[in-house]
């Protein structure tokens, strides 16, 4: 691989239009994910869940916030890349920005194990990043997403145990399935070759989508839920094959910079408080106290 | 009414008590033993600066990854226990200030890094005391 790409002012447009890219699907989707796992604050159903998924989202906020600092060294400022941005330019997966019907728990716990599991596949392919604040990051971050993982498959599998939880995972997934597919959709096609050929990141999109599959689709089958679409092909004697087609994917995919209705209603949530304070300014609220 | 709770009791205690325990990095912790003239300036600044949540110095929780200085810019690398740190800004801030008020230095350069990632590995023998006397087991 040529360059290291560390120097920010040697970018060229090419080179800096598949940083951005990457580095704005990373750093949207744990963004919006946390900003979605905060409204079960005080409502989960027990306190240790409550603080579980509280934590979380703190990690997914932190994480956020390591890939939008990565996003600073090419010109990008927070208030910018988060509290000012167009809303229709965030390039986060529609999964992670879907409302939560009350109370519907089940929801949570698929949609994390869904998300977690592919964070999981793409922060591995991350590790030898040609860009050096990439691949600085992503140890720490792994360590702290394993936890996320076994959190949502310890639920998951006791949700599936009794009757009516099971129902409602299976309607969770129906729902949930065809938002998840966008985590593999490309924000624009080009660019994601670059990403690639460039060594930020050393899997396809594609590779990456079959190898989540190969993972969710057994273990979701071992849990007795019914996929909502299956495109495995072959008969199932052959490595596993599972193509996702256009009628598979949902209108709005996140990527491309389409987003579902409830994605703008949230912006205008998380928002809020930035714009009635009138905020130029970000990171501090006020001076040191002397 | 359908209840998710199982009947048998088969739960098992809470897997997360124990704290991550990191392999050991020849270089770190970074101490500043060895630092002399401005730099070791550096370095007792430092140790001035606490973590905001346990009476232990930064360097001795093993934060600092290291510290030069060049013709009056001193530059430190530190890490965060945490990527979620909500201390952030206000510990970067405390070591930037702390750097810059030290006579000699003209400017202070601070880099966040996060490999390799910390753990308790990472805390001094001084720290591991100061922690203990806090009542924490480590």
């Amino acid at each position: 691989m040529a360059t290291s790409l560390e120097n920010p002012d040697e970018l060229d447009e090419r080179e800096r239009r598949a940083l951005e890219t990457l580095l704005k699907r990373l750093a949207d989707d744990e963004f919006v994910l946390a900003e979605r796992y905060t409204e079960w604050q005080v409502r989960a159903p027990t306190l240790e869940s409550d603080l579980a998924l509280a934590n979380n989202a703190q990690d997914e906020l932190g994480h956020a916030r390591l890939w939008y600092d990565v996003l600073g060294d090419i010109g990008f400022e927070e208030r910018e890349l988060v509290y000012e941005r167009d809303p229709a330019d965030f390039r986060h997966s529609t999964l992670v920005e879907r409302p939560f019907e009350d109370g519907d728990w089940a929801d949570a716990v698929l949609r994390s194990y869904l998300y977690d599991a592919a964070e999981e596949i793409r922060l591995e392919s991350l590790v030898d990043s040609t860009h050096p604040k990439i691949a600085d990051r992503v140890g720490k971050i792994r360590s702290e997403e394993a936890y996320h993982l076994e959190h949502a498959q310890n639920w998951l599998e006791r949700l599936a145990d009794g009757d009516e939880g099971h129902e409602r995972l299976q309607d969770a997934l129906d729902r949930l399935f065809p938002y998840a597919f966008t985590l593999f959709e490309p924000v624009d096609p080009d660019v994601e070759e670059d990403i690639v050929d460039l060594g930020l990141r050393d899997a396809t999109l594609e590779e990456m989508g079959e190898e989540w599959l190969s993972i969710v689709v057994p273990y979701l089958e071992s849990l007795d839920l019914e996929l909502p679409a299956d495109g495995r092909v072959g008969d199932g004697t052959d490595e596993f094959e599972f193509e996702v087609t256009e009628e598979m994917l949902p209108e709005e995919r996140g990527r491309d910079g389409t987003h579902t209705d409830a994605w703008f209603d949230l912006y205008d949530e998380f928002t809020r408080t930035y714009r009635e304070l009138g905020r130029t300014e970000t990171t501090r609220i006020m001076d040191k106290p002397e | 009414m359908s209840s998710n709770i199982p009947d048998d009791t088969d739960a098992t205690p809470c897997a997360y008590t124990d704290y991550r325990e990191g392999e050991t990095n020849d270089d770190l912790p970074a101490t500043g033993d060895d630092a002399t003239g401005l730099a070791a300036d550096v370095w007792d600044a430092l140790y001035g600066i606490e973590d905001p949540e346990m009476p232990i110095s930064i360097v001795d929780l093993g934060l600092i990854y290291g510290v030069s200085v060049d013709d009056g810019v001193a530059s430190v690398d530190m890490t965060l226990t945490y990527s979620g740190c909500p201390a952030r800004d206000m510990l970067t801030e405390d070591v930037e200030d702390a750097v810059a008020a030290v006579d000699g230095v003209d400017d202070a350069e601070l880099r966040l890094v996060w490999s390799p990632e910390w753990t308790v590995e990472m805390v001094t023998e001084r720290g591991k005391d100061d922690l203990r006397e806090f009542g924490l087991s480590i």
